[in-house]
Parts: structure tokens; C-alpha cells; sequence
């Protein structure tokens, strides 16, 4: 910003001010008719003086008092630092963060409105947007939380086959004289990003995940204990439950979720439309709030500490050198493989993690259709506009200095080599050769 | 028509009065643990047409796909819920919110069931509310009690007088008579 324009946002902050803090404001709005509220006046003035307005304090959070879920996963950690390091209290916000169950769960309590918002999957929000399989509700996301940081781990038992990778796994499942029997995959929910990692993994090595082995859903802390016991060969999850199965020595890590898509979306911030209409403040006091937060936990020298916070029995409940490990990017895949993974769970990198790009919001729905989830092709673009809530988002990265991309489409190549930029959704999502 | 329906909970006493009173209604019932590696198995083996259980079990994920994903075998699935607020529970039903699809059997039937299910677990909430309440007194009589018995020796007096004293100092300081009863207790343990 130049030291020009700052001058001006200042002066007329000054202005705005003062109008809002008039206490003939309300006769004012009543005598020209406009019986609109604050809202609707805020709507009328442009947005580089809006900002001014906030950060003059006339920008009072609508609801103070909220309520925001999250699941027992690694990439929880924003919304929980943003509680712990007293920053929703910075911003006005008196928050309570809510340990749920399952994400089947989440989904209810924030289309009834038990919780305000959550960290949520990005896929869910977007399954929920459309209506499949439950109910239909228009849903915000208001940022990206983290990219990276799942992963795929595989049986050792699969592993004493020769296992070790997608293309020993293929060989395995086309073996005709081998073994007969189904082979079963688990991922976290039938929308959610993990399902979709898995689908694309096996695709990816000619596997079919709805026809070639058998594929389930259970909740994230179970993964473990299930397979131990047999009940799977192999499942899609966020860390630390991936780092726990080696811990465990039921499992290794046949990919991470970064092989399969460098920096992809992962968890969001989510609520619903309503709410960010019915509350623009708050929505924005909260988006401020998780996004400092995520710089924090993105400052590597902050991690450590980060990882003892969120083990415990409140949060994410596991070991604190089961999660530390691969949040410091520190790999072992229990085969013997260690490295460092530059593309770890981020969560800001400069702002490019949060920004709620259009194309990531319309990678879902691509997918969604691939494995006829969506019937038909829905408007993918609309959706997604409709959905990411990239407006408010630039007011709140503005007010925290967060940088924001210029476009809000980004193109990635993925495993199987094809690049999505999210210029023609409609062909992408039925250009894939192994679908239902 | 007899429903085969399905009980899914962790809380074993709470399935237990859940059963009894689906049973009385002429259901066939099949509980079931909150477990996600035996609950697909379970559903297939036993295709229930109701599925019960708690809004807030783990594996609501498990049974969601099976009812998005495994299309030839979803059921429907109904839920009650640890949530005080009953009428916010009871919207989200109509709403759809807390209710799958339900295939080939009348929004009613499920209705009733709801009620029934949602009407037990009230009393069981409320049973188990004035156990703890009626848990919580004893051990406060038991204070009081003590206390009594130090204030007798103390002042060589009767137990009416006794406790005449400490509810008068209750009332003087505004404060509870458990209350008392426990600095008299506190204030005990060092002269005795």
C-alpha cells in the first residue's frame, strides 16, 4: 500500500467513524428510509474504506460468543492455537472449541447450528453444498486450513506379499493365480478429501476403488486398531494416524498425500451462508483469528511446541513424538525410507495456503462426479463462487497482512501427470478413464 | 408390519432400556456395539430397516457411507442424542438433519419410533440425573452430620442445639449449611 493511499483510508476512517459512532446514526438511517441496520450501510460503502472502518473498532463482532468444532486430527492445530494463544479473544471472539466425533456429526451440528463453525473436510463441505447423501444447505468456506500431511498406509501383511507401493499393490489385486480374495480400503468419509486421495491413488496405478477391492469408511482413531485386527489392507488418513501405524508396526506408508498432489487443499474453515451473512463481523474476527494463528504454527521454531499442545487428551489425543515427527517433516515410511519432505503439512506459507482458490473448491465436485456421487454435472464455477467465501477472506487476510494471490485459480499437475487449472471442469471431471 | 431394527451404542444400560421398550413395541431388535469394523458386517448380515443410534458415535461415519456408497444395501437410519436441548433435536429431525433417507416405510412409523426411542432416554437422563442428586445429598448429610457430633462435644450441648448453631451461622453468613459443616469439619481435623 502506498504511503499516499494509507493517508487517505486514514482520513476517511476518521469520517466513518464518527458517523457510526453518531448517536443521531439511527434517526438518520430512519429518516431516509433506510431501515437497513449497520449491515446494509456497510454494504453501501467500498470495501478499502470498510477496511478502515474495522480496524477504527466500529466493527464489532455480531455474536461474541461461539462455538467451533474439530476433529482429533494433526491439521486441528490452527483452530486450536488460535483458542490457546488467546487470539479469538484479540478479536472480540469468546470461543469454545469442540471436540466431535465424527464428521457425519459435524455436518449436522453445523447445518442445525450447534456449532458456529468447524475444521472440516474440505470434500464435506461441498457434499453438503449439493445434498449427497444428507442434508442440503447452502455452506461457506471461509479459508483453507493446511495443505499436505495425510497419507496412505498399507498393511504388513500385504506387505509380506511384496507390497511396497501403487505398483506392486496393482500387481498383487491382477495376480489370477494368486489368492482369492477381496481386498478392502478405508477412508474417513464418502465426500471428504481422504476418500478422494485414495480413489485418485489407486486410479492412478489402474486400480478401480468402487469394482477392483472393496472400500469402507471408518473414523480416523480407529484406523489403526482396525487394521491390526484385519479388517482392512490399507486406508487414507491425516496424520498422526498414519505415523501411528508404524509406530504400532501394523502398517507403512505406501504414499503421502503430497505424492499424489503437491500442496493439495485439505481441511477448511467452514460454517454456513448464513452465518457470514447473518454475522460479517464475526465471520471476519474468526477468519483474522485462524489466520494468525496459521502463521504461528507455520514458523518452524513454533512446531514443537505447537505438537505438545495438541496431543493432549483434549485435542488430538496421541503420543507427542507420533505427531511431532512428520510435523516437522521428518519422514519414515516404516520401510526403511527416511527423509525430509520439504512439501509437509503447511499451514500458511505466505497466505497460499488459505486463500479459498475456486479451483480447489471445484476439484471436489469434479471428483464427486467421477465416482457418481453428483449424478450429473452441477455448474462447477457457480458452486464454487457461491461457496468460497473468497471476498470476505480478502478482508480478513487484508487486516492481518496476509498476502492474497492475484488469481483465484491455481493449476497443479497431479500423480497421473494430468494438470488441473480449473479452466474446464466440466471435461476434466469426465476425462477420467477409471470412474463409476 | 414388524421392523427389524438395529441398536447402536457404547452406553450398555442405556441400549438395554432402549431394547426393552422397542421390543414392547413388537420390533424385532438387534443390538449392536459401537465398534466400525463389526457394524458393516453387522449391517449386511442382518439388514436391518431402522438403524438407532447416537448422534454423537464415531462411527455415524461408517454408517453414512454405507448409506451413500454401497447403494444396494443403505438403510435407514434414525438417531437419538446426549443433547439436553430435546426440542432442538426434535427440529433437526423434521429438518432432515438428523434423519437418513428412509426407503420404503412411512416418515410416521420412524416418527413414532423416534418418540419412543427419545421419550426412554429422557427417563433414563432423568433416572440417572436424581441418582447423582440423591448421591450428592447423602454425602452432604454425612458432613453435616460430623460436623454435629464435633459442635455436641464442643459445647456439651444436644444435637438440636447443635445444629440450631450452625444453621443460624448458615443464615448469618449466607452461606449453605454443607458449607459450614465443612470448615467445622476442616477446623475439626486440626483439634482432633
Amino acid at each position: 500500500m502506498s504511503d499516499d493511499k494509507k493517508e487517505k483510508e486514514i482520513d476517511v476512517n476518521v469520517v466513518v467513524s464518527k458517523v457510526t459512532n453518531d448517536v443521531s446514526r439511527r434517526s438518520f438511517i430512519k429518516t431516509t428510509g433506510l431501515a437497513l441496520g449497520g449491515l446494509a450501510m456497510m454494504g453501501m460503502i467500498p470495501p478499502g474504506i470498510r477496511s478502515a472502518a474495522w480496524a477504527a473498532g466500529s466493527d464489532a463482532p455480531e455474536k461474541t460468543s461461539l462455538k467451533i468444532g474439530f476433529i482429533p486430527l494433526t491439521d486441528c492445530a490452527s483452530v486450536v492455537m488460535a483458542g490457546e494463544l488467546g487470539l479469538f479473544k484479540k478479536y472480540g471472539l469468546d470461543v469454545t472449541v469442540t471436540k466431535e466425533a465424527s464428521w457425519a456429526g459435524v455436518r449436522d451440528k453445523l447445518v442445525n447450528g450447534e456449532l458456529d463453525a468447524a475444521h472440516v473436510l474440505y470434500g464435506l463441505m461441498y457434499g453438503v453444498q449439493m445434498g449427497i447423501g444428507g442434508p442440503k444447505k447452502d455452506m461457506a468456506v471461509l479459508m483453507s486450513i493446511n495443505n499436505n500431511g495425510q497419507g496412505i498406509t498399507i498393511s504388513n501383511q500385504l506387505r509380506s506379499k511384496g507390497v511396497v507401493d501403487g505398483a506392486s499393490l496393482k500387481k498383487l489385486i491382477d495376480k489370477i493365480d494368486g489368492e482369492k480374495r477381496e481386498y478392502t480400503f478405508a477412508q474417513t468419509f464418502p465426500t471428504g478429501t481422504h476418500a478422494m486421495w485414495l480413489y485418485y491413488w489407486l486410479s492412478a496405478y489402474g486400480i478401480n476403488p468402487f469394482t477392483d477391492v472393496k472400500n469402507i469408511t471408518v473414523p480416523p482413531p480407529q484406523m489403526v486398531a482396525n487394521m491390526r485386527v484385519g479388517n482392512m489392507d490399507g486406508y487414507c488418513v491425516g496424520e498422526p494416524w498414519n505415523a501411528r501405524a508404524i509406530y504400532d508396526k501394523v502398517g507403512f506408508s505406501a504414499a503421502t498425500t503430497q505424492d499424489i498432489w503437491k500442496d493439495h487443499p485439505e481441511k477448511v474453515l467452514g460454517t454456513t451462508l448464513e452465518f457470514t451473512q447473518k454475522y460479517p463481523n464475526t465471520t471476519r474476527a474468526m477468519l483474522m483469528a485462524v489466520l494468525e494463528a496459521s502463521k504461528y504454527i507455520d514458523t518452524i521454531s513454533n512446531r514443537p511446541a505447537v505438537a505438545k499442545v495438541i496431543s493432549r487428551k483434549s485435542y488430538v489425543n496421541a503420543p507427542e513424538d507420533v505427531i511431532e515427527g512428520r510435523f516437522l517433516g521428518d519422514y519414515d515410511n516404516g520401510l526403511g525410507r527416511k527423509w525430509k519432505d520439504p512439501d509437509y503439512m503447511k499451514f500458511y506459507n505466505d497466505g497460499t495456503v488459505n486463500f479459498p482458490y475456486l479451483s480447489d473448491g471445484m476439484w471436489f465436485l469434479t471428483q464427486h462426479k467421477r465416482w457418481k456421487l453428483l449424478k450429473d454435472d452441477p455448474d462447477y464455477l457457480a458452486v464454487a463462487k457461491k461457496v468460497n467465501q473468497i471476498d470476505i477472506y480478502k478482508e480478513a487476510a487484508s487486516q492481518v497482512k496476509v498476502p492474497v494471490p492475484k488469481d483465484v485459480m491455481r493449476s497443479s499437475k497431479l500423480i497421473d501427470g494430468v494438470v488441473w487449472d480449473g479452466s474446464d471442469p466440466k471435461k476434466y471431471a469426465n476425462s477420467f478413464k477409471i470412474k463409476v | 408390519m414388524k421392523l427389524r431394527i438395529m441398536l447402536v451404542d457404547a452406553d450398555l444400560q442405556r441400549m438395554d432400556l432402549l431394547m426393552n421398550t422397542l421390543q414392547d413395541t413388537g420390533h424385532w431388535v438387534i443390538a449392536c456395539n459401537d465398534e466400525a469394523g463389526s457394524l458393516c458386517k453387522h449391517v449386511r448380515d442382518i439388514q436391518p430397516d431402522v438403524i438407532i443410534i447416537n448422534t454423537d458415535s464415531p462411527i455415524r461415519d461408517t454408517l453414512e457411507h454405507l448409506c451413500v456408497i454401497d447403494r444396494d444395501e443403505p438403510r435407514p437410519v434414525v438417531m437419538f442424542t446426549h443433547d439436553n436441548d430435546k426440542q432442538k433435536m426434535r427440529a433437526a429431525i423434521r429438518a432432515g438433519v438428523s434423519a437418513y433417507v428412509v426407503d420404503g416405510m412411512t416418515g410416521s412409523r420412524v416418527q413414532s419410533i423416534i418418540d419412543i426411542a427419545m421419550a426412554r432416554f429422557e427417563e433414563h437422563r432423568t433416572l440417572k440425573n436424581e441418582l447423582e442428586k440423591a448421591t450428592a445429598t447423602l454425602a452432604e448429610r454425612k458432613k453435616i452430620e460430623r460436623a454435629k457430633g464435633f459442635v455436641m462435644k464442643q459445647r456439651d450441648c444436644s444435637e438440636d442445639e447443635a445444629y440450631r448453631l450452625m444453621r443460624k451461622m448458615a443464615m448469618n453468613g449466607n452461606k449453605k449449611l454443607s458449607d459450614i459443616a465443612d470448615n467445622i469439619n476442616i477446623a475439626a481435623d486440626i483439634f482432633v
